[in-house]
């Protein structure tokens, strides 16, 4: 078991593309870190060289206190697990585990028993005379898994792991892997671009874009606090609304201002909504007054229920209702308020249909300000 | 199939050993006994491990050896009964039944056949006599994938893609040179290209992730002809060459896409350098620093938008600008421009074919 750092690492191909740039990481000992971001972002390529399998052009890898730059990677105590895993067809499942031992001269006791644990880890002991053909998807998974488990390894890599899986299954090895990691409490490093495996699984989540960390936070916070509007974009599910709008102060109060309204035909509205004190901590709303701004809510703070629309008049807007998608616990509305597009994640009892024009409210304690030319979180 | 010699030999051996003699392939089927009538029953052979223990073992009062390659069982010989006379019957019929597929084997050497076509060295009017000889089905689909291992261990990468793909009659493994081997590989005729990339992935993958070797893999095109195989397995070839040139970060490369690099890896290097010098003539590409190459590529990467790309190389937009101004004064090429950005792109990829040392004509 070990912890890992990554210091100022480097990834630059010989033609010119930069795949990772300054990464920076302290992972300790024990740890579930999710590397995830869009495909290209540069994840995949930070775990293999982490595994060793990509040379790294610039910085420092530790695993433990050992640094590992020009250690081989198979003396670098790692074990990986890819996507596109395939099984041996001829082989059992025992062999199928053991084959990469059997090739390092591994002793047959050794094996035997290395095995043996890592099948009752899998709960697969009774598999073990199967041959790969008579397997479910998710028992071959499992085996696939136990291949990495047989090597004892400090840290475990696993690179998009269940992308060949069907929703449902793809669940139900997200929690298996979740108890994996808690019964060998092992470091995990695991590359997702799915940010539901990423909330579900982390300790913290590494959110890449372009090669560079944007953030790097547990779950929660990520959520919670994003860092820039790419963070906020990407994490959740459906994702955050982001409406253009202009920042506004009278007196010590500060507004946004979105919609439409044409100076001379008077058409459209222009809503202004009331930013909590909260907002404007170490005076961070101020350099922005009078300029455009990007306003985020995300769905399950914008309200159609009465309760909330009393509770909260200064957040009231009207909008069209375009597409209703009821999902059992709960109705997503996706509306159209002065030529912007917002979601909402509503009781499934809410009674607006398509072409309704309904009033909502946004939770004024919920909105996150983004600057428009940085994308830099302004307020959370 | 040495089906019919094996049962020969038990045929031969069933007067000697005055006991139940057959012999089961890895499907647990019997495909040759001293009773006839149990040819094509189904054994229960799930072994302890049947790689790890290659001695005899025991199953329903029949004693069972393993026989076959050095590196796994291909077949295995029993003889009903449980006792140390029974083993060294066993023994001794393993021993025997090996010879004789080894024999059979090289006398009707499937992999020696590919190998020879795909390498041209039997001639195109042989090829048929020897694939009817051989009972070669020579109208199916196949694909040639290039295995290049780039950094060599320990592991022998040919022992892994045996174990990969174990089915002799339809996939053939065959060792080009030291760091080389080409699988030649029965697909479907119409078989998605997708479907050959996930192949390819799944090949990488698994020696990346399980044994710590890192390769490439060519992919040629699907063809129907045996003689064409020797086509697929040169382009295959090629991708591979292309994709250390264009696509360095790429693992798979396959001939089907090689895009714009197809055309420029087939150009005379006298014809580069002329078009490289008629671009480049108010100052050469190398008077460009690596900033400024950096620069260009994300200009190129964010499709010509200025804005775009000063985000991401976190410069503000008249910094970019003003690189971008630099650019045309020392090439006179103006990248926002669509035509000058296509020249510039083309003359970085010819500069890159020359860079990577091809044979000069």
């Amino acid at each position: 078991m070990a912890g890992l750092s990554l210091r100022g690492v480097y990834k630059k191909y010989p033609g010119g593309v930069t795949a990772v740039s300054d990464f920076n990481l302290e992972i300790k000992d024990k740890e579930f870190i999710i590397l995830v971001g869009p495909s290209g972002c540069g994840k995949s390529t930070t775990l293999r060289m982490v595994a060793g399998l990509e040379e790294i052009t610039d910085g420092e890898i530790y695993i433990g206190d050992r640094l590992v730059n020009d250690v081989a990677p198979k003396d670098r105590d790692i074990a990986m697990v890819f996507q596109n895993y395939a099984l041996y067809p001829h082989m059992t499942v025992f062999d199928n585990m053991a084959f990469g031992l059997k090739l390092r001269k591994t002793p047959k006791d050794e094996i035997r028993r290395r095995v043996e644990e890592a099948a009752r880890i899998l709960d697969i002991s009774h598999l073990l005379e199967r041959k790969p053909k008579a397997l479910s998807g998710g028992q071959r998974q499992r085996v696939a898994l136990g291949r990495a488990i047989v090597r004892e390894p400090k840290v475990f890599l696993l690179d998009e792991p269940l992308s060949n899986l069907d929703a449902k299954l793809r669940a139900q090895m997200r929690t298996e892997i979740s108890k994996l990691h808690q019964r060998l409490g092992t470091t995990f490093i695991y590359v997702t671009h799915d940010q539901t495996e990423a909330m579900t699984m982390g300790t913290r989540i590494v959110v890449m874009k372009d090669g560079f960390i944007q953030q790097v936070d547990t779950p929660q916070k990520l959520y919670e606090l994003p860092c820039n509007l790419f963070v906020a974009g990407f994490i959740g599910s459906p994702q955050m609304n982001f409406i253009e709008a202009k920042l506004l102060r009278e007196g010590d109060t500060f507004f946004v201002e979105f919609g439409s309204e044409d100076t001379k035909t008077r058409a459209g509205v222009k809503y202004k909504i009331r930013l909590p004190e909260s907002k404007n901590k170490n005076d961070a709303l101020v350099p922005y007054v009078d300029k455009e701004v990007i306003m985020g809510i995300r769905p399950e703070h914008v309200h159609d229920e009465a309760n909330f629309l009393s509770s909260m008049p200064d957040g009231i807007v009207e909008a069209n209702v375009e597409v209703t998608e009821l999902m059992g616990a709960e109705t997503y509305l996706y509306m159209n308020c002065e030529g912007q597009s917002i979601n909402a994640r509503v009781d499934p009892s809410s009674t607006a249909k398509p072409g309704d024009k309904i009033q909502i409210t946004i939770d004024p304690s919920k909105i996150h300000i983004f600057d428009k030319e940085t994308e830099v979180t302004i307020c959370n | 199939m040495p089906n019919r010699l094996f049962q020969g030999i038990i045929q031969q051996m069933k007067e000697t050993i005055d006991h139940l003699i057959g012999v089961v392939d890895t499907n647990n089927t019997i495909i040759a006994c001293s009773e006839l009538g149990r040819i094509g029953e189904t054994v229960d052979l799930e072994s302890p491990s049947s790689g790890l223990h290659p001695d005899c073992f025991v199953r329903n009062n029949c004693t069972y050896k393993a026989f076959g390659s050095e590196e796994r069982a291909d077949y295995y010989v029993f003889v009903e009964g449980n006792d140390p006379q029974i083993e060294t019957y066993c023994s001794v019929l393993a021993v025997a039944l090996s010879n004789i597929k080894f024999y059979y084997d090289e006398k009707y050497d499937r992999r020696n056949f590919i190998k020879n076509i795909i390498l041209d060295n039997i001639l195109p009017g042989d090829i048929y006599l020897k694939a009817r000889e051989l009972h070669f089905n020579s109208d199916v689909a196949r694909t040639v994938i290039l295995v290049r291992t780039v950094e060599p261990n320990d592991i022998s990468v040919y022992d892994v893609l045996q174990n990969f793909f174990p089915d002799k009659t339809k996939d053939f493994l065959i060792s080009i040179n030291e760091t080389d081997i080409a699988l030649v590989k029965e697909t479907k005729r119409n078989i998605e290209p997708q479907h050959l990339l996930q192949l390819a992935g799944s090949i990488v993958d698994t020696l990346s992730g399980e044994f710590y070797t890192h390769v490439v893999v060519g992919i040629g095109t699907t063809v129907s002809g045996l003689k064409d195989l020797a086509r697929s397995f040169k382009e295959a070839q090629t991708a591979l060459e292309v994709g250390k040139v264009f696509d360095t970060e790429k693992a798979i490369v396959s001939y089907d896409n090689l895009g714009i690099a197809r055309l420029i890896y087939q150009l005379p290097t006298t014809l580069c350098e002329t078009f490289l010098r008629e671009i480049f003539k108010r100052g050469p590409i190398e008077s460009l620093d690596q900033e400024t190459l950096f620069t260009i590529q994300r200009f190129f990467e964010n499709n010509l938008n200025v804005s775009e790309t000063s985000r991401k190389l976190f410069v503000h937009r008249n910094t970019l600008v003003y690189r971008l101004e630099k650019i045309k004064k020392i090439t006179g090429l103006d990248l926002r421009e669509f035509d000058h950005a296509i020249v510039f792109k083309i003359a970085l990829m010819v500069k890159k074919y020359l860079k990577a040392n091809p044979v000069k004509y």
